[in-house]
């Protein structure tokens, strides 16, 4: 009876997911860093979106482009900040710039918006459908599938299609060679940053409606991208989509029979099992280790 | 009075400290004490968490998580159970230990980010059970009233009391830690931070040595989350909150990685910035981020590292007396050429379904100078990967003296007999080159944790390496550049100084990965002429080398690679007009 309803909103919250991951890993691929304020990029959009709808009170999906907008332009800052005077140091120091920026971002959040979960406007409304058998399906949870899907659609022909998504291929392939062919390197990786950061407001916008934000909301994003990223490979792109489905899909079922954090916990237990037994994540790393 | 003055950063640190002491005699209200005694709390709480970022090198994200544990226990016991304080600090300290040991096993192994992220995940298993076993923690309330600090009838209330005890107990964690850290084991560390494969190469056992960073990381975490508790009264979610864990890495960034001094420097800084900030009120967050940032991309060694380059530019360090030699014991001699001294058969390995090498069969006799050639990509440093351990075979066998190899660890076989450089330079830059050699004795010296906690004064396994050391500097030419920093040694030099590290080991083999690459036409010859002196002391030798002009006088025999199989051996002349070693070289057949 109420499967098709939990499959629905666990799709939603896959696809949301799934643009967070996205997101994380196509910094991971541009600049081999680990962006430990990921998750709070993704609180950060959700936070955007809330002081958006308060001047201008519009439905979500008006919002977001602007979210998108403003996500990307501190993406750009983000990486100023945080990688490119880092960038030829032993990688931890890129970790702990990350990891000092995100704790900007959190207690900014919770000086200007204080600490308690807030929510940000719905995409299109909260209209339930009754479909046969008392089975509902909530319009948010349909909308954020397309929207997300729509980005992650987006974000494939950009890079698949595009004269620039190839010169962003080429930057996170050998960055040397991208240089010597004529790509502007340094640009390119500002704009995946840029990127980067959009996707995760856009995700932040999705997921603050139904599941709330607080500022300190980042650290779950950050561990379901990553844990998403080890299940599907580390740096593989549909990899981390799929890996973002698979948690939320757990998630949907476990929280529905047992518990919240039932699921957080058995998450993070299946994540030390993958590494114990995988110790360079499920499909192990693209990259070979150089010695 | 002089080595006193300009030896590490003593003066300053000394001056730092006096201050510190006055300022609460003068500044006594209770709210001054209060928040020196957290500094203390927090003190030992970053000492700890140097062991295992600072010392070790690895990202644990779980410090805080250690610390809320330790307080958790001590509530726990306290109130609920009505122990005492001795017991209840012992097990505080016991069962983040415990807990150390048991998610060792999963996430040691674990590199980089994967580290930083398992420790992360166990941070956030543990902050969910204390949310949700509210019978035990009391839930989101946590729990109130622990009671002050008793020990046989006698007091350690909060105040005056409290504060002398935190910081006494900060004092000998801060002593044990240089204890930990300033001999042979403790530069083991910093070698082992600054390229774990080069810490293989030497022998040592880089699993064991994170092991120990972290689990002394979590008996300190313990403790301070123990003193917590007592300080504060109340236990709550907040004691094990990411917060918390942030708090403790970023006083190690400002005040210093892998330093004692930073730890407490740091964490004395960063107690007192809220006091400071107190305009910015709980904001104060945002400027601990923003000096974090600001510290790590402009002083990579926090305050407290940046004092000492100010002190080494203001009053240069004294060289200290080179130590005396130590010849090595002589190795009894078994009769050259007869038994081979490693043998390898069938050799294969794949990356990612490419075949690196393929079937390789090679026998090397003791006291033979083998040349190994090959083009660009044939396999030759795969070989020696093999062979040192950092890589596991898909098939075949290599036995070292008859003794299987094949599926040892790298310090393994570094211990069994096989010594090697690499490619590219890799000695600790910021150790003089005597130590850079001289860590290399660790195993044979007996270096470990308990041989260091018993050291005296002086200690005598780095007085033994380092003789050994300066003997071997001394064979290669290097004796009056010991007390060099290794990063200010040119090219020529670090390679020499790579050998004599790798010959501390006293190898049975020594394997060498293009030692003439990068060297002049003199460095060169020199080099040669070392390597032969070296074979004619019968040490087995394995050169890989493109310049044939260096290794063909100098081989025995010569083996020759090409996309990973042997295809010639034997005389260096006759593999030289080998006709399919001049095609793979040249691209065409031979007339």
């Amino acid at each position: 009876m109420a499967l098709i309803q939990l499959a629905i909103d666990g799709l939603a919250l896959g696809a949301a997911y799934a643009l967070v991951a996205l997101g994380f890993v196509l910094v991971l691929n541009a600049t081999g860093a680990v962006n430990f304020a990921h998750g709070d990029l993704v609180m950060v959009g959700g936070f955007i979106a809330i002081a958006l709808a308060q001047v201008l009170p519009l439905p979500g999906i008006v919002l977001l482009p602007l979210v998108m907008l403003a996500m990307a332009a501190l993406g750009v800052v983000f990486s100023w900040l945080a990688y490119f005077p880092l960038m030829r140091r032993p990688p931890a120091a890129v970790y702990i710039s990350t990891i000092a920026l995100g704790i900007v971002f959190q207690n900014t959040a919770n000086a200007i918006f204080g600490a308690a979960p807030r929510a940000a406007p719905a995409l299109l409304g909260d209209r339930v459908f009754q479909i046969g058998g008392g089975v509902t399906i909530g319009a948010q949870s349909l909308a954020i599938i397309l929207v997300a899907a729509a980005a992650i659609l987006a974000q494939h022909f950009l890079f698949a299609r595009t004269r620039l998504g190839r010169a962003l291929r080429a930057t996170a392939e050998d960055r040397d060679m991208a240089r010597a062919i004529g790509i502007p390197v340094t640009r390119m990786i500002a704009l995946t940053f840029a990127l980067a950061s959009a996707l995760a407001g856009a995700a932040g916008l999705l997921l603050a409606h139904k599941y709330f934000v607080e500022p300190t909301r980042g650290t779950d994003f950050i561990m379901t991208a990553y844990i998403a990223v080890v299940i599907g490979g580390w740096g593989s792109i549909e990899g981390a989509v799929a890996g973002a489905l698979l948690i939320a899909a757990f998630q949907a079922i476990v929280s529905a029979y047992v518990s919240y954090a039932a699921a957080t916990a058995l998450l993070y237990a299946a994540l030390l099992a993958i590494l114990f037994f995988r110790p360079r994540g499920l499909f192990g790393e693209r990259a070979q280790r150089r010695v | 009075m002089a080595v006193f003055l300009t030896a590490g950063i003593r003066l300053p640190l000394a001056a730092l400290a006096a201050i510190l002491v006055c300022y609460p005699i003068f500044q006594g209200d209770p709210y001054t004490l209060r928040v020196l005694t957290i500094s203390g709390v927090y003190a030992l709480l970053a000492i700890g968490y140097q062991f295992v970022f600072g010392f070790a090198g690895a990202l644990s994200l779980a410090q805080g998580c250690f610390f809320g544990l330790g307080a958790y226990m001590t509530a726990i016991l306290s109130t609920s159970f009505g122990w005492s304080f001795p017991a209840t600090f012992m097990l505080s300290i016991a069962i983040p230990g415990f807990v150390a040991l048991l998610v060792a096993l999963p996430v040691l192994r674990l590199e980089t980010h994967y580290f930083a992220l398992a420790t992360l995940g166990i941070g956030q298993v543990v902050l969910l059970g204390a949310l949700n076993w509210t019978s035990l923690t009391g839930g989101a309330n946590g729990i109130a009233g622990v009671p002050a600090i008793a020990i046989a009838g006698q007091e350690f209330k909060r105040g005056w009391p409290l504060l002398l005890f935190v910081w006494a107990l900060v004092a000998v964690g801060g002593a044990f830690g240089w204890q930990i850290m300033r001999g042979l084991y403790g530069r083991c560390f910093q070698v082992m931070r600054e390229n774990g494969v080069v810490a293989l190469s030497l022998g040592i056992d880089i699993g064991n040595l994170r092991l120990v960073g972290l689990l002394l990381s979590a008996l300190y975490a313990g403790a301070a989350g123990a003193l917590y508790a007592h300080a504060v009264g109340v236990v709550s979610p907040e004691a094990l909150g990411f917060p918390v864990m942030v708090a403790c890495l970023m006083m190690v960034v400002i005040g210093g990685q892998a330093r004692i001094a930073g730890a407490i420097v740091g964490a004395v800084l960063l107690t007192h910035l809220p006091e400071w900030f107190r305009s910015l009120e709980r904001s104060y967050l945002i400027a601990y981020g923003a000096a974090t940032l600001v510290t790590i991309i402009a002083a990579p060694y926090g305050i407290v590292g940046a004092i000492e380059r100010v002190r080494v530019l203001l009053w240069p360090e004294m060289r200290p007396a080179d130590p005396e030699p130590v010849a090595q014991r002589v190795p009894a001699r078994t009769a050259p050429h007869q038994i081979p001294l490693l043998e390898v058969e069938d050799l294969t390995i794949a990356f990612g379904g490419v075949t690196a090498l393929e079937g390789v069969q090679l026998s090397i006799a003791q006291g033979e100078l083998i040349g190994l050639i090959g083009p660009n990509g044939s396999g030759k440093t795969t070989l020696v990967n093999l062979l040192t351990g950092l890589y596991r075979p898909a098939r075949g066998r290599i036995r070292l003296a008859g003794r299987d190899i094949a599926n040892e660890a790298p310090f393994r076989i570094a211990r069994l007999g096989i010594a090697r450089t690499f490619q590219t330079s890799n000695l600790v830059d910021d150790m003089t080159v005597l130590d850079n050699v001289a860590i290399a004795r660790a195993t044979l010296e007996g270096a470990s944790l308990a041989a260091t906690v018993a050291t005296g004064v002086t200690d005598v396994r780095l007085a033994r390496a380092r003789g050994r050391a300066i003997a071997l500097l001394d064979d290669l030419g290097l004796r009056e550049h010991a007390s060099r920093k290794a990063g200010e040694l040119p090219q020529g030099l670090r390679r020499r100084a790579e050998i004599a590290r790798a010959l501390a080991l006293e190898p049975r083999l020594l394997i060498l990965d293009e030692p003439a690459a990068g060297l002049s036409g003199a460095e060169q010859t020199d080099l040669a002429r070392r390597l032969a002196a070296l074979a004619g002391n019968s040490l087995t030798l394995l050169v890989i080398e493109h310049n044939m002009p260096f290794l063909m006088p100098l081989a025995t025999r010569v083996v020759c690679l090409a996309n990973g199989r042997v295809i010639a051996e034997g005389a260096p002349a006759a593999v030289r007009n080998d006709a399919r070693v001049i095609e793979v070289y040249l691209g065409t057949p031979a007339p």
